[in-house]
């Protein structure tokens, strides 16, 4: 049988595939990749981050929120 | 020692180069405590992701530094009564 609908995204971990060894508050070009327009956290199910990097990014997310580089989430 | 990173942000309204001695003021108060400022980093004006105390931007500045407790603490107390510093964020570099 034939699955219906959207196909499973393959989940590859963009930090991984990059071999980042840390993930820094500074760089929000690419922190920017991974929050909402509202400024939210996107969750890793659908970024495809593995378990490790999300919870590097989701510090460096809130250190850069911290010191205005990024914003908060919008009410 | 160990190694530490500041990121501060200067009050907008000063001029750039008083800006200039506000970040030679924090670097000398390092070494006064004992510490050593390995690497500043001026990044210059930048818009603010939200306002803070009515600031909308202001001057970032990155300082890498050798210190201890001492130097951390004399640096956090200094820079939360400054009026030239609006907002900071000291981090060990050992906390990935
Ligand atoms: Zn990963």
């Amino acid at each position: 049988m034939k699955r219906k609908g959207r196909r499973p995204r393959k989940r590859v971990c963009s930090f991984c595939v990059d071999k980042v060894e840390a993930i820094d508050y500074k760089d929000i070009g690419r922190l920017r990749k991974y929050i909402t327009e509202r400024g939210k956290i996107i969750p890793r199910r659908i970024s495809g981050n593995c378990a490790k990097h999300q919870r590097q990014l989701t510090v460096a997310i809130k250190r850069a929120r911290n010191i205005a580089l990024l914003p908060f989430t919008a009410e | 020692m160990a190694a530490y990173e500041v990121m501060y942000i200067v009050n907008p309204n000063l001029e750039e180069e008083n800006v200039n001695a506000v970040v030679e003021r924090f670097n000398n108060l390092i070494a006064d405590q004992g510490g050593k400022v390995e690497e500043v980093d001026l990044w210059g004006k930048r818009r603010l992701a939200y306002e803070i105390n009515k600031f909308k931007e202001g001057y970032y500045v990155v300082v890498n530094f050798q210190g201890d407790a001492k130097v951390v603490n004399e640096l956090q107390r200094v820079m939360k009564i400054s009026d030239d510093v609006i907002r900071f964020l000291l981090l060990s570099k050992e906390d990935k």
